[in-house]
């Protein structure tokens, strides 16, 4: 996307720590990371190092212990619970490891719910899903269950879920480290597609090196910290 | 709201692999209709006793007693029967002599019964207490071939003629024309002036009172009221009056009016006036208590059944903990997971509520239609779905398809309903000891529907706190735990 280097969102001297009863656990000690719109950026480290816990963050679903993460220079943390779930709603698409789809609904409900919870247009929403998995290959699988799906196709209904309400980032975590390599590939070149179609900044945890040899950046973390 | 009600509706139909909250969701709405359903049962048919009391009360009873303390005579008893008929509400009012008596039969040598004689007019009567309606034979106390039979073929000398209560009757072993000795006053011997000698009158049976009302038929004897006079020495007086409104429900105001307004001289007495509440009190408040009684009870039943709901979303929001964070990764904020659960509890309750109502005044209307006729022995009813229930578990399977299942909820449910009416329909008011003494026969209903729309309300009420908590909790599951919830 050019040279025009803007940052979308800004990570400051962030710490994490977890608490076992008295016992302090810091897994994160000062990030500072700096993400570029439009960027594909791989968040790579060994396991147990705070990837994932970066990641939550970033996605607003886990607080700092201290510092600051900010979304176009504001602090997402400020915003009351209501205006979090509304941002996180609009600005900021998921996929996991594990599809996490929910298994009472069809994969069209399931991609269609993210714009449910805000839209009072059920029919538009529909045909945004619809478009959405004729793009990720799944038009033939619209009223099946999770259940009814293999991985790969599942992982692909959580991809098009991430995206039904045009985010601005997209945070997966470890989006393959849950399938065999034919499917890892199918699942990377729809993410490579849509990053250089759409302009989504997308933030890949992993540690796949396949994989971060083709991003546009590599942020590693060590000791919780960005090495 | 739509997506509230969105993933609540699919949670509570939950079709796929998750069929055990389901069945928990049946047996929550179960236990909400089974409350609703016998609270409102209860309360009709408690409703329906009092109810039929008051009616059979009110068919032979004054709406207001009025006499003075110690039963003493009025001087003037039509004027006070003039200020009496002036008041708007006054329909008809009755003269009366009450006394007591001891009474032995003819060929009795011995006193046999101590009875209330009211002495009547029984036109006047009539009007108050729809005297003639109750009795088995003329009501002509002077005029009645019998008296003349008496008088004639025995030779006897006879004062006048008396209706008997029914079972007094059966009691003493009199049948009409028999003659009756009663004992009214004591009088000074012709013999020796300090004695005192029994005043015997004689009367013949002319009739019997049968009112159902066991006061009246066990222990009361009516003459005429000229005659009660005479036998107590008291021409033209009499110690009670007794009074018929336009509606029984004013009896305590126009009895304070009576009071007040019919003027008594203080050597007379202070005046009384009683209403027929007043008169049935201790089983009026009896009955009032034991409807308080079973709605807190009730109330109760209904609050096991909303702990049965908090139960049951505790244990959904376990199942979803996953799915609410999902939700809350796709930006469903706090409120929107409160309300999920919130709806997924109230539907159970609105649920609950609705079938028990539908359950509670289809066993009322049962109960109250006389065509059928069950014994305990139909509550086998039962044994269907319980051997389908037994066979299903056997199989270790349903057969495929959600109708099934919804059917034999509905069996269920029917059954339950159905035994629960053959368990209460077959007791009769002989078993709870009413029937000797109100003489009702079958169970009366009667549904009051302001006190079904409050149940109704309450019922809801209490489902609706009671997923207060679970939803909260559901609420606040933090995110980056719940997706990591196994």
């Amino acid at each position: 996307m050019g040279n025009t280097v803007e940052t979308l969102i800004r990570v400051i001297d962030l710490h994490k720590s977890y608490y076992d009863g008295e016992v302090e656990l810091p897994v994160l000690q000062g990030i500072d990371l700096e993400i570029y719109t439009s960027e594909l950026l791989a968040v790579v480290g060994a396991s147990g190092v705070g990837k994932s816990t970066l990641l939550h963050i970033i996605g607003t679903l886990d607080q700092p212990t201290v510092g600051s993460v900010l979304y176009d220079e504001q602090d997402i943390f400020t915003l009351p619970d209501t205006d979090l779930a509304l941002f996180r709603n609009k600005e900021i698409g998921f996929v996991f490891q594990f599809h996490h789809l929910l298994p009472e609904f069809t994969a069209l409900e399931n991609v269609a719910m993210g714009a449910l919870i805000t839209t009072r247009n059920n029919k538009l929403v529909y045909e945004e899903a619809e478009a959405l998995l004729d793009y990720v290959g799944l038009s033939e699988r619209l009223s099946h269950y999770p259940s009814q799906l293999s991985g790969g196709e599942r992982q692909r209904v959580a991809i098009a879920r991430a995206l039904i309400n045009q985010p601005k980032v997209v945070l997966a975590d470890e989006p393959t480290g849950n399938l065999d390599r034919r499917s890892s590939e199918s699942v990377l070149e729809l993410l490579w597609d849509l990053n250089s179609k759409s302009g989504q900044t997308f933030v890949i945890v992993t540690h796949n090196q396949d994989l971060s040899q083709r991003v546009d950046r590599v942020v590693q973390l060590v000791d919780g910290k960005v090495s | 709201m739509k997506f509230e009600w969105f993933v609540a509706s699919r949670y509570l139909r939950s079709r796929r692999k998750q069929s055990f909250i389901s069945i928990i969701s049946i047996i929550s709405i179960g236990g909400v209709a089974l409350g609703v359903a016998t609270v409102i049962l209860a309360i009709a048919v408690l409703n329906g006793v009092e109810h039929g009391l008051k009616d059979r009360f009110l068919a032979n009873e004054a709406h207001i007693v009025f006499h003075l303390h110690n039963y003493s005579f009025f001087d003037n008893y039509q004027k006070r029967i003039e200020q009496i008929e002036a008041i708007d509400e006054v329909i008809a009012t009755s003269p009366v002599v009450l006394s007591q008596t001891a009474v032995f039969p003819e060929h009795s040598d011995s006193i046999q019964d101590v009875i209330h004689i009211k002495g009547v007019d029984p036109v006047l009567e009539d009007k108050v207490t729809g005297f003639s309606k109750f009795v088995d034979g003329s009501t002509d106390f002077l005029n009645s071939t019998f008296l003349e039979d008496a008088r004639l073929i025995r030779n006897e000398t006879i004062t006048g003629g008396i209706i008997l209560g029914a079972r007094l009757a059966a009691r003493l072993g009199v049948i009409k024309g028999d003659v009756l000795r009663l004992i009214v006053k004591l009088v000074e011997s012709p013999m020796h002036a300090s004695m005192l000698v029994p005043d015997l009158a004689n009367f013949v049976v002319i009739g019997f009172y049968e009112s159902e009302m066991a006061v009246y038929d066990n222990n009361f004897g009516f003459v005429h009221i000229d005659t009660a006079q005479k036998l107590y020495n008291r021409p033209n007086r009499v110690n009670t009056i007794f009074v018929q409104l336009t509606d029984a429900d004013l009896a305590p105001q126009i009895a304070r009016q009576i009071e007040d307004t019919v003027q008594f001289s203080v050597l007379e007495g202070m005046p009384d006036a009683r209403t027929w509440m007043e008169l049935q009190a201790p089983l009026f408040s009896a009955l009032r208590m034991e409807k308080i009684l079973t709605v807190v009870i009730e109330a109760l039943i209904i609050l096991v059944a909303a702990f049965n709901i908090a139960s049951t979303l505790i244990m959904t929001v376990m199942e979803k903990t996953k799915a609410v964070g999902t939700l809350r990764t796709l930006g469903a904020s706090r409120g929107n997971i409160m309300r999920i659960f919130m709806i997924q509890g109230s539907v159970i309750g609105l649920l609950g509520t609705i079938l028990g109502t539908a359950l509670g005044l289809s066993l009322c209307w049962l109960l109250s239609s006389n065509s059928v006729r069950p014994s305990y022995w139909y509550t086998f009813a039962l044994i269907v779905p319980v051997l389908l229930q037994v066979f299903i578990i056997l199989r270790r399977a349903l057969p495929r398809g959600g109708g099934w299942k919804f059917g034999l909820s509905v069996l269920w449910l029917i059954s339950i309903g159905f035994a629960l009416y053959c368990a209460v329909r077959p007791i009769s008011l002989v078993d709870l000891g009413l029937s000797q003494v109100y003489q009702m026969h079958q169970l009366p209903v009667q549904v009051n529907w302001f006190f079904v729309i409050f149940i109704n309300a309450l019922s809801f009420l209490i489902c609706w706190l009671a997923t207060l908590y679970p939803a909260w909790q559901a609420a606040n599951l933090k995110p980056v735990e719940a997706l990591q919830h196994e």
